[in-house]
């Protein structure tokens, strides 16, 4: 049909591919029922992700990916035009980085191109800050299916040439570079994603976080994989797989709920809202399974994967040099600091926005889900429950892939096990129940109002409390004076932003200077440049034959 | 044989001098006075190498050269002075003394550049190439380092008798070439004569650098 000529087109199903189709099935379909059905784009984005899974060349494969980029770009114009400007220059950038990558033979070279261009398209820093600009701005179920389905593609490009096609010429800087660049996401993800005001972009930083997770697992696997470590290999692959399940079901459930939420109330900021949980009850306890997701609780869908990464890079600094063991390290420290910002965000998500009380009459009047989009996220909620309690299951299924991935590689057995886990909780709460109904006191007493953190209403608010609650901004300021103006700088800017847009901005400004100048130029200036261009000319000429 | 080298290259020397001069001169008077002289050395070039080649072309090329820059063009340009009142010192956008010195560097690319190249063909041929395209790339400076609207025709037709001095050198030259080049010339200027009478209508001078300011400026 398309594809180059004299080849055509090639189309290839191998357990990769077959993982990550898995993977984008249930949120294409909870997407669709989110309200998507109807429009051209989205189906025309769902077509060349799977294109670009299914495809059996590079040229099918970089095909699909700009079809799924175009696609996107237009779902986003309909949301909002500038961030979509911003996102088609990245696609753009993704594509001129991947072409010449498909292309290239097995080299180093190609895949700092690859990594450039899919890691430009998957949010990796520092090429993250136009995610958490483009995510949130189109309807809410393809914000989850780019969030959940596009940002895995390119994942997916990532592993399928790091692993497979470029792995003869294999160096264990390769996987540094993925740990760095991953390393950086999940701090800078997880730290915004706590103290974004906006609900959506919360959890498009979240989804940051979540990318740098994926790619620290896949850095691991790959230096071990050079250096031939089977033990190390199996885990990283093992975590960042699982990693991508899990944050393809909550991701696009959150966001989903994100978007009825701002259908019920009108807004996503989270200083407006509060108290939904009593207006909204079912959509905030699917709200809740996606967060403790988010979250990486113990018992949620992202506990294991986050228990696998940790367990392979304390397993990755036992070993090595002096220097390895330093950075693992480091590696293991910012990723506890990740999950305990990505933990903050998620209480601040759920407590803010959705206990306490309401902070203003909308989300007072808030009503419960409509039957599409609840549907869907019950689909993903539902999902969600095996892959939380059992993933050791899971794994033994993604066997195959790792094999794939890496032939050698080892896959030890998990030993986390969420379901006796959850077993023995249930007894211990059944215990403690039956202590109280037998032991505990009966009846209603009453104690003198603490007010639940809230403090004495001034005189002048109409509403008495709700806005003596602690704010969506208010939350997060410990965390902006600790760690945000260090890190963010002063206004909460991303360090990409300021380190590399805006020197690519100035010098697009000069750019545009020079062009206005030669634009303006008078024709005596014009002819003297012609002059010049001929007369080094003709000195070249004369200089090179005379030597 | 002797004779014919020596005569051709003195021809091509005072050209190449008159060119040269050019750039030193600040009155258009004299800028067209020495545009004249080089034409009428270009004829007698051209006829000569007619005489010695027994090219019937080159005598017409000649007549051409003679009739047309010679003694046309310069009367034109003359009654443009007089009629616009322009006997006055010419604006240089470059001073006097550094455009000259560039004017000798360019001499010298051109020597570096023609006769390293030409090496395999005839030391006439060479010679002269080496002072036709001196010529070309001197006329082109002027009207580079020069604001008048007039100054930049002469050193624009300055650099046409370059052409032509490079096309008689040449043995077999086409002579529907030449005559063509000749014709262009002749139109360029007829056109470039309306539009000085515009520019002169609108602006009452043919200083340019007035219009060059409005560009900056305006757009």
């Amino acid at each position: 049909m398309f594809g180059l000529p004299g080849h055509g087109m090639q189309l290839h199903l191998d357990a990769l591919s077959i993982l990550f189709a898995c993977i984008l099935l249930p949120q294409t379909v909870a997407a669709a029922l989110a309200g998507m059905r109807g429009s051209i784009a989205f189906w025309v984005f769902v077509l060349g992700m799977a294109l670009t899974l299914a495809a059996g060349d590079g040229f099918t494969l970089i095909f699909g990916f700009e079809l799924m980029s175009a696609a996107s770009w237009l779902l986003v114009m309909q949301g909002d035009v500038k961030p979509a400007t911003f996102y088609a220059g990245v696609a753009i950038f993704s594509g001129a980085c991947l072409i010449p990558a498909i292309f290239l033979p097995a080299s180093s070279l190609a895949f700092v191109l690859v990594a450039l261009g899919a890691g430009a398209k998957a949010g990796l820093a520092p090429l993250h800050s136009w995610l958490p600009r483009a995510h949130p701005a189109p309807p809410a179920g393809v914000s989850a299916l780019m969030s959940g389905g596009m940002v895995k593609i390119a994942l997916y490009v990532l592993i399928r040439y790091g692993f497979v096609v470029l792995a003869p010429a294999q160096q264990p800087w390769w996987g540094t570079v993925l740990m760095v660049a991953g390393a950086a996401s999940v701090l800078v993800g997880a730290l915004r994603a706590v103290l974004e005001v906006d609900l959506k972009t919360a959890l498009a930083c979240s989804t940051v976080e979540h990318v740098g997770l994926i790619a620290v697992g896949l850095g691991v696997a790959l230096r071990a994989k050079a250096l031939g470590d089977a033990t190390l290999t199996g885990l990283g692959l093992e975590a960042a797989l699982l990693c991508a399940v899990a944050h393809g079901l909550f991701k696009p459930l959150l966001f989903i709920g994100a978007g009825e939420v701002k259908h019920a109330t009108g807004t996503l900021s989270l200083n407006w809202l509060g108290g939904l949980m009593r207006g909204m009850p079912r959509l905030g306890a699917l709200m809740l399974l996606g967060a403790a997701g988010m979250a990486a609780l113990p018992l949620g869908p992202g506990f294991a994967p986050e228990f696998l990464l940790l367990h392979a890079v304390i397993q990755a600094a036992a070993g090595g040099g002096i220097l390895a063991r330093i950075g693992f390290s480091a590696l293991l420290a910012v990723l506890g600091l990740g999950a305990a910002l990505a933990l903050a965000a998620a209480v601040r998500i759920i407590g803010i926005g959705f206990l306490g009380r309401p902070r203003s009459l909308h989300a007072a009047a808030a009503e419960d889900a409509r039957r599409g989009p609840f549907i869907a996220m019950a689909l993903l909620g539902a999902l969600c429950v095996p892959v939380a309690l059992l993933p050791g299951l899971l794994l033994g299924v993604m066997t195959p892939v790792i094999r794939l991935l890496a032939p050698d590689a080892d896959t030890p057995p998990l030993t986390y096990a969420p379901l006796s886990l959850l077993l023995l909780a249930l007894l211990a709460a059944l215990a403690a129940g039956f202590i109280q109904t037998r032991f505990g006191v009966r009846g209603l007493r009453e104690v003198p109002a603490w007010h639940g953190g809230f403090g004495r209403p001034p005189a002048w608010l109409p509403f008495g409390d709700p806005h003596t609650q602690p704010s969506g901004a208010g939350f997060a300021e410990p965390v902006a004076r600790v760690l945000g103006r260090g890190l963010l700088g002063a206004q909460g800017q991303d360090p990409s932003e300021h380190f590399l847009l805006g020197p690519l901005l100035r010098g697009q400004r000069r750019a545009v200077r020079l062009a206005e100048r030669v634009r303006r130029a008078t024709i005596r200036e014009r002819l003297a440049f012609v002059f010049a261009a001929l007369v080094l000319f003709l000195l070249a000429l004369g200089l090179g034959q005379g030597g | 044989m002797s004779l014919t080298f020596s005569l051709a290259h003195l021809m091509g020397g005072i050209i190449l001098l008159c060119g040269f001069l050019q750039l030193s001169q600040r009155r258009l008077a004299a800028m067209i006075t020495l545009y004249q002289s080089e034409a009428l050395v270009l004829s007698a070039a051209a006829l000569w190498q007619g005489f010695a080649q027994h090219e019937l072309a080159l005598y017409l090329t000649g007549l051409i050269t003679f009739a047309l820059k010679g003694l046309l063009l310069p009367w034109g340009l003359r009654e443009i002075v007089q009629r616009f009142g322009m006997i006055r010192a010419v604006e240089t956008a470059l001073p006097m003394a550094v455009s000259m010195i560039f004017g000798l560097a360019l001499i010298g690319i051109a020597v570096l550049v023609v006769l390293p190249s030409t090496e395999a063909s005839l030391s006439l041929t060479r010679e002269d190439l080496a002072i036709a395209l001196s010529v070309v790339l001197l006329g082109l400076l002027l009207m580079i380092v020069r604001r008048n609207a007039l100054a930049q025709i002469i050193g624009f037709l300055s650099m046409e008798n370059g052409l032509v001095l490079a096309a008689i050198g040449m043995p077999g030259m086409p002579f529907v070439a030449e005559f063509s080049v000749a014709l262009l010339v002749l139109l360029a200027f007829l056109v470039v004569g309306v539009f000085l009478l515009r520019i002169r209508e609108h602006f009452d001078t043919l200083d340019l650098s007035g219009i060059e300011q409005i560009e900056r400026r305006g757009r």
